[in-house]
């Protein structure tokens, strides 16, 4: 069979399955080379050793169900040839971005970011020791034709980069930027096991990756939104203690310090050592906090609040997070952010492994 | 009339004498301390924002000797909540934040634009108009001033700087007519009076993209005055190359293309020095790119990650303590990278930080086109 013949759904899902296979060895800490990964990877991330060991043992997907893997085929379309350039992204992002590729082509070149090179390289070694070899190749450089599919992984101006730069015929389909939105429903659940959950959502990756949640809207009272703030905070700090937030880049830092203050004018601002919480118990709009571990929490009364303060940011959501699935705000959220991926508090970097994990302008 | 208000007139009265003062280079009535430690003080009073910041600082402006002392407020703060010491119903006018980034407006009431007009007059007269040129033609880049600090300043401009404005239009989806403005600097150039140009960055983009590499000569004495970046906007283009753009079209000396620099949540503004001394006047600079702040104007370097003060010459984030800021915020806290020293201040940018991790969406992101 060569390069160009379609693959049979029967081989998409076990070259897929192949990847999964790989990311167990690279989760599993008495394997040598899931060793090698948490030696690698905090320099590689800027995470903490715990927030690698996190990402590896709770978000790295290592199986998945026959339904998400049939959902995950469908979406990943054909190529006769697929490059994936990954970005310094999440970096257990690189087993999703492999298993869609490896799903769409026999054909599969992965560049891995320039800033970090060690997931990539590490799964392909993983995959390459099993019975058939590795289902894709490691490559430095891209060189596309006529008729490949390029998938790019990055900031907005990467992706236009690429796409004005390839070739003619060469398809680009960009996964960009994004940030998640939690809906606390203070009737639902008691807000400090909502707050618990959407804690370990925070600190995944130190909340860079496109899932995160930076802002939590709480449809209650004034009172119902400083509790879950208070407890937020709570449940912040004692995430710190158990993983440690690693080194932020110099605009995250000013970033912070300009979201501290400006909080502490609009609302009320709990900052921790690692964190900042900050209320708005009146939003006039919203605020998007910086990467780190903020949390803008933010009072909602009617569902017409949705609309009013999410217009801006209506393109750039790709998840929410709920701890009421069938409350009408929630309903009108998930209806408002056609597109974004709609999970449990707790569950909202952990999306089923059933496409990828950016699915605006797929729903 | 209330005492709030009783208060809020005196202090108009006392910061719009400090400009006058200060502006003819005469010694002061009040000191720029006691009059923003006063300012201060009236705005913790009756600015709910302010309160807040000053009691999460846990300080307050009757316990300092300095406004340094004092927390700034942050501009994205004019986006959250309204920065204001009276009441909606008090307002004169609200100028508002570009509409261009996807994000709500900033707002900053006033209630009153005489304390404005005072100010930008008087930094505008020292900028761009202290030579009184006789018969100017004002040519204003750009739409109408809606709810711009900059469209009122202009039209400001225009109206005591000049004996004739223009103001462009749009046509056919375009920003500017070209041909409408193609064929007022020709009348311009052929009149025996000086013309002052006036708008953003990006509108001096879009008006040399609408001239199509058309050539004027202005009459002598003629200048440009260019405010703003362009994201967003329109095609970027360097500061310098655009400088030269603009001089090359309309027959001006690079020196009398003048940068101004301001933002909504501010009273005063900033300009290069050039053109005042290209004609041999005194100036704390000389060269573009470094802005001279008014006297009733002070600017620091901030620490990035803490906020606080830096030294001369040390690059940090930079903060305006703005006597005209009566109603609002007397300390304002951008996130704009620059330098102090030498009575101007150097502007850098962004702060030139790690490309960002991860697949988050920065906040310039957000603020892309």
């Amino acid at each position: 069979m060569t390069r160009g013949e379609e693959l049979t759904i029967e081989e998409r899902v076990g070259r897929v399955h192949d990847v999964l296979a790989a990311a167990r060895r690279l989760a599993d800490p008495n394997d040598p080379l899931g060793e090698e990964a948490r030696r690698l990877l905090p320099a590689a991330t800027g995470l903490s050793e715990a927030g690698v060991e996190l990402g590896l043992s709770r978000h790295l997907e290592t199986s998945a169900s026959d339904e998400d893997l049939e959902r995950l085929v469908a979406r990943a379309g054909f190529a006769p040839r697929v490059h994936v350039l990954l970005s310094a992204n999440v970096f257990v992002a690189v087993v999703r971005a492999v298993a869609l590729a490896v799903a769409a082509s026999r054909s599969v070149r992965v560049r891995p970011s320039s800033r970090e090179a060690v997931m990539a390289p590490l799964l392909h070694r993983a995959a390459a020791d099993a019975t058939g070899g590795a289902p894709f190749a490691i490559c430095e450089r891209v060189e596309s034709s006529p008729g490949d599919v390029m998938h790019v992984y990055g900031r907005l101006e990467t992706i236009d980069a690429v796409e004005r730069e390839s070739r003619p015929g060469v398809r680009v389909v960009g996964y960009g930027p994004g940030f998640g939105v939690a809906l606390v429903d203070a009737r639902s659940d008691p807000l400090p096991l909502a707050a618990e959950r959407l804690s370990w959502d925070v600190i995944a990756f130190d909340q860079r990756g496109c899932l995160s949640p930076r802002v939590a809207l709480v449809h209650g009272s004034v009172a119902d939104a400083e509790a879950f703030a208070d407890r937020l905070a709570a449940a912040l700090d004692e995430r710190d203690r158990q993983v440690p937030r690693g080194a932020l880049t110099d605009d995250e830092r000013r970033e912070q310090a300009l979201y501290h203050r400006t909080m502490s004018a609009v609302g009320r601002c709990h900052a921790g050592a690692t964190f900042i919480v900050g209320v708005d118990p009146a939003p006039r709009a919203l605020m998007l906090p910086p990467s780190g571990r903020h949390v803008h929490v933010a009072r909602i009364e009617e569902t017409s609040d949705l609309a009013r303060l999410l217009e801006p940011f209506q393109n750039a959501v790709t998840c929410v997070g709920r701890n009421d699935p069938e409350s009408s705000m929630t309903r009108s959220l998930v209806t408002l952010l056609r597109g974004a991926r709609s999970l449990p508090l707790g569950r909202m970097q952990s999306p089923p492994l059933d496409g990828p994990v950016d699915l605006r302008g797929m729903l | 009339m209330n005492r709030a208000a009783q208060e809020r007139l005196r202090l108009h009265g006392r910061v719009r004498g400090f400009i006058e003062e200060s502006a003819s280079g005469g010694e002061t009535s009040d000191d720029f301390e006691t009059l923003a430690c006063a300012i201060a003080c009236y705005q913790a009073d009756h600015v709910p924002a302010y309160a807040r910041l000053l009691a999460a600082e846990r300080v307050h402006p009757r316990s300092v000797t300095s406004v340094r002392a004092l927390p700034a407020v942050p501009t994205d703060a004019f986006r959250l909540a309204r920065i204001a010491a009276h009441a909606p119903s008090d307002d004169a006018a609200i100028f508002r934040t570009s509409g261009t980034t996807g994000a709500a407006r900033g707002e900053h009431p006033l209630s009153t634009t005489e304390t404005y007009e005072c100010a930008a007059l008087a930094w505008g007269r020292w900028a761009l108009f202290f030579d009184a040129p006789p018969a100017l033609t004002a040519i204003t880049l750009g739409a109408g001033p809606g709810d711009s600090s900059l469209g009122f300043m202009l039209g400001l401009f225009a109206d005591r700087f000049a004996v004739r404005a223009h103001r462009t239009t749009a046509v056919r989806g375009a920003p500017i007519d070209g041909a409408d403005l193609a064929a007022v600097c020709d009348a311009a150039s052929r009149a025996d009076a000086p013309v002052i140009v006036m708008g953003t960055s990006f509108a001096f983009v879009h008006a040399l993209d609408a001239l199509g590499g058309a050539r004027f000569t202005l009459p002598p004495g003629s200048r440009a005055m260019h405010t703003g970046g362009y994201k967003g906007r329109s095609r970027e283009v360097a500061p310098d190359a655009l400088r030269m753009d603009i001089a090359a079209t309309f027959g001006l000396d690079t020196d009398a293309v003048v940068g101004e620099y301001g933002m909504t949540e501010l009273s005063s503004q900033l300009y290069e020095g050039t053109l005042r001394a290209r004609r041999g006047l005194s100036a704390p600079s000389s060269q573009h790119g470094f802005f001279v702040p008014p006297p009733w104007l002070r600017v620091v370097a901030t620490d990035p990650d803490t906020l606080e003060p830096l030294g001369p010459s040390e690059p940090g984030i930079l903060r305006f303590e703005d006597l005209a800021n009566v109603d609002s915020a007397i300390a304002v806290q951008t996130a704009d990278l620059g330098r102090c020293s030498g009575g101007a201040v150097e502007l850098l940018g962004r702060a030139p930080g790690a490309p960002p991790r991860g697949c988050s969406l920065a906040i310039e992101e957000l603020l892309a086109p």
